[in-house]
């Protein structure tokens, strides 16, 4: 693109900018910039060429959809991925066609986190919804299942809003961002979903799920970007990709994740750590 | 809005000792608006009961064509309207002849919200402005001449309340109405997205462009008159304080609230309308221009409800930057214990105290001082002792002389005092024993 437009003539033109450094940190922790970014947007619209070039060289594409959004892929090694948990995924989907519904549009494409489940509700049915979302239970009570669901729902709102997909407005409000058209991504072009999604998946947008994967990755939902296991780096999952697998112990656990205990275990793990002391 | 502020509480009391209540069906409604319409096209100012219930005929005829006893349920209609004061008696004859009836304001007031004739536009809004620039004019040059508290009432905070106070409000009151056609606007491009997808992009864009013009104009002749308006505002505020005039610098002031908040309300809808108009616009060319059969919802559907192989979207996670710092391990501390102590103590040897052998001393010390009477002695070995305890001890004092010294006492036995509160026998130590 023309990344002399506004004085970025060089790359260092562009990491002298003020939103710089804030742009640079969301991005590697997969947050999704859009228009409503205005500050970031420009940026990138105006710093593409270099921007593109610089995280080349960290083994990431820098994306740019034609729906208006920009995000980081990790092609290499050198920058952590993971991919989304089952719960993120039904939500994420939900969300999309949502966005996609004109009924939206009347309030501006503001929505209600009753919204999302009456959304799930109506493709899946209460009872996949309540499986989903309860995937290592044989048998549950319904009202502490439906409940499970619902927190299930919201915690994976919060987690596609820190990924920019969605805007927290308050505690039951939320607003769609065009990223969400990433969810669609498999069946938006003319040829088969098979296909479509192959070819995501080669290109690293997307890694297949197998049965009963997916219940694992939902459960690491609550601190897969708070750090708790990046130290040990990439490690390959079942189709092959790079990813941070959760270990053994977190995959049994399907307890709602409490943030700020895990926050508070994560400083606590940082005083302990040998290393700070050399 | 521009009477003087009244406190909340006794407002709300008043209105509702006075019990309100409305209980409107779509027939009432409706029966209320063709009175309306009909008053204006016929050019009458009020009804006959007549004139009432065939009213009311052609109303239920359009609104329940199939419904019986229409002069009785008029009769109902009209008692209703009455009941709630939105229909009033007119001509105050009673009983004498058949009345007259004309929609009351609360009426009114009810059928000009349906009809929405109150929207703000660019050319009512400039008519309103307009009038308003003459109209604080006039008032301005009349502040300038007035000399008397009379003057001042009447040319200046008359007109405030009255003429200019109607002519903001009517800018307020269309605000609301342009306010509302917003909300339909925003239904309608629903509604027609939902009813012909691809075929309602056209409208729907000249819908957006239409009012962000409206808004856009409205704006730009609220900011340019408005900053005149509160100029001469403020000039028959400065007039009415140097006068000095209260109410006419109150009058003022409201003013120049209402015209500050009539401003702020452009600046509010056309930000709100501009976000509504960029996502809008941005689904339009995204989503609807892109998908002109509207497929993608329906496999996105399909997607979400199981059909295909699943996936995982991939997304960056670095991990968040560690800052280093030093850090102070931190110290066993000992755990608090109680120190052991044994239970049961050794036996010890102690002095022992012969309290007679002191008494002893005691005495044998006051023989050798010369004592030579018992009271003598007791006045010297009881001299330190509590009051309480000189009486025993003067007793164990003269056995202790008997033992220790030889003593005689003559016929007569005298008693002799031994400090305030004693007295003893007294006896003459003759020789000591030792």
């Amino acid at each position: 693109m023309s990344g002399e437009r506004r004085g970025y003539a060089q790359l260092q033109d562009v990491v002298l900018d003020p939103s710089f450094p804030e742009l640079d940190l969301a991005l590697r922790r997969g947050r999704h910039a859009d228009r409503d970014d205005l500050a970031w947007y420009t940026l990138l619209i105006e710093a593409q060429d270099h921007l593109e070039t610089f995280y080349r060289r960290y083994g990431c594409e820098l994306i740019h959809k034609p729906d208006g959004y920009f995000y980081l892929l990790p092609t290499g090694e050198k920058l952590s991925r993971r991919q989304l948990g089952a719960g993120d995924m039904l939500v994420g989907q939900a969300l999309a066609l949502l966005y996609l519904d004109p009924s939206t549009i009347e309030q501006g494409g503001r929505i209600t986190t009753e919204a999302v489940i009456a959304q799930l509700v109506v493709v899946l049915g209460s009872d996949a919804l309540i499986r989903a979302f309860n995937p290592k239970r044989k048998r549950y009570d319904e009202r502490v299942a439906q409940k499970t669901a619902r927190a299930r729902v919201a915690e994976a709102i919060r987690h596609l809003a820190t990924l920019g997909f969605v805007d927290l407005v308050d505690d039951a409000q939320l607003r769609l961002r065009p990223a969400l058209l990433r969810f669609a991504e498999p069946v938006r072009g003319l040829s088969a979903p098979a296909e479509a999604l192959a070819k995501l998946v080669a290109e690293g947008e997307v890694a297949l799920v197998t049965e009963g994967e997916g219940e694992d990755h939902e459960s690491d939902d609550g601190d897969r970007d708070l750090g708790s296991d990046e130290d040990d780096g990439p490690r390959a999952n079942p189709s092959g990709e790079s990813s941070e697998s959760p270990g053994e112990d977190e995959l049994l656990d399907d307890r709602p994740v409490d943030f700020d205990r895990v926050l508070f275990d994560e400083v606590s793990a940082t005083d302990d750590d040998e290393d700070l002391d050399t | 809005m521009t009477t003087p502020r009244r406190n909340v509480e006794q407002v709300i009391a008043a209105i509702a000792g006075r019990q309100p209540a409305l209980e409107l069906g779509p027939v009432d409604i409706c029966f209320l608006i063709a009175l309306h319409v009909r008053a204006e096209g016929a050019n009458l100012t009020s009804f006959t009961e007549q004139q009432l219930e065939d009213v009311f005929a052609h109303a239920s005829s359009i609104v329940q064509p199939e419904a019986d006893q229409v002069r009785r349920r008029a009769t109902h209609a009209i008692q209703r309207l009455r009941a709630q004061r939105l229909l009033a008696r007119v001509d105050g004859q009673g009983v004498v002849r058949t009345g007259e009836f004309a929609l009351s304001r609360l009426g009114t007031a009810i059928v000009e919200f349906y009809l929405e004739e109150d929207v703000l536009t660019c050319a009512s809004l400039t008519l309103l402005t307009s009038s308003l620039r003459t109209a604080l004019a006039e008032v301005l040059a009349t502040a300038r001449a007035a000399t008397t508290p009379e003057q001042w009432r009447d040319g200046v905070v008359g007109p405030l309340e009255i003429t200019i106070a109607e002519l903001v409000a009517g800018i307020e009151r269309r605000q609301r109405g342009l306010d509302l056609q917003q909300e339909d606007f925003q239904a309608e491009i629903r509604r027609l997205l939902e009813a012909d997808w691809f075929g309602a992009l056209d409208r729907c864009q000249a819908l957006l462009e239409s009012t962000s013009a409206t808004l856009r104009e409205l704006n730009e002749v609220l900011l340019r008159d408005s900053s005149v308006l509160l100029a001469q505002l403020q000039d028959i505020e400065d007039l009415a304080v140097a006068a000095p005039h209260a109410e006419a610098e109150g009058a003022a002031h409201r003013l120049m609230d209402q015209i500050d908040r009539s401003v702020a309300w452009g600046t509010a809808r056309q930000r709100a309308w501009s976000e509504y108009f960029q996502y809008v616009h941005r689904y339009l060319r995204d989503v609807v221009r892109l998908d002109p059969t509207r497929a993608l919802t329906q496999r996105l559907r399909d997607q979400l409800a199981g059909t295909g192989a699943r996936f995982a979207l991939t997304h960056a996670a670095a991990p968040p930057l560690r800052i280093l710092r030093t850090v102070t391990p931190v110290r066993d501390k000992p755990p608090v214990v109680r120190p052991r102590q044994p239970r049961e103590h050794d036996p010890t040897t102690e002095p022992t105290v012969d309290p007679q052998a002191l008494l002893d001393d005691k005495v044998r010390r006051a023989l050798d001082d010369g004592s030579l009477a018992l009271s003598s002695v007791t006045a010297v070995v009881t001299a330190e002792l509590p009051e309480g305890e000189r009486f025993v001890e003067a007793g164990r004092v003269a056995h202790t002389v008997a033992q220790l010294a030889r003593v005689e006492s003559g016929p007569e036995r005298p008693w002799v005092p031994v400090g305030d509160d004693l007295e003893v026998e007294e006896w003459r130590v003759t020789r000591s024993r030792r």
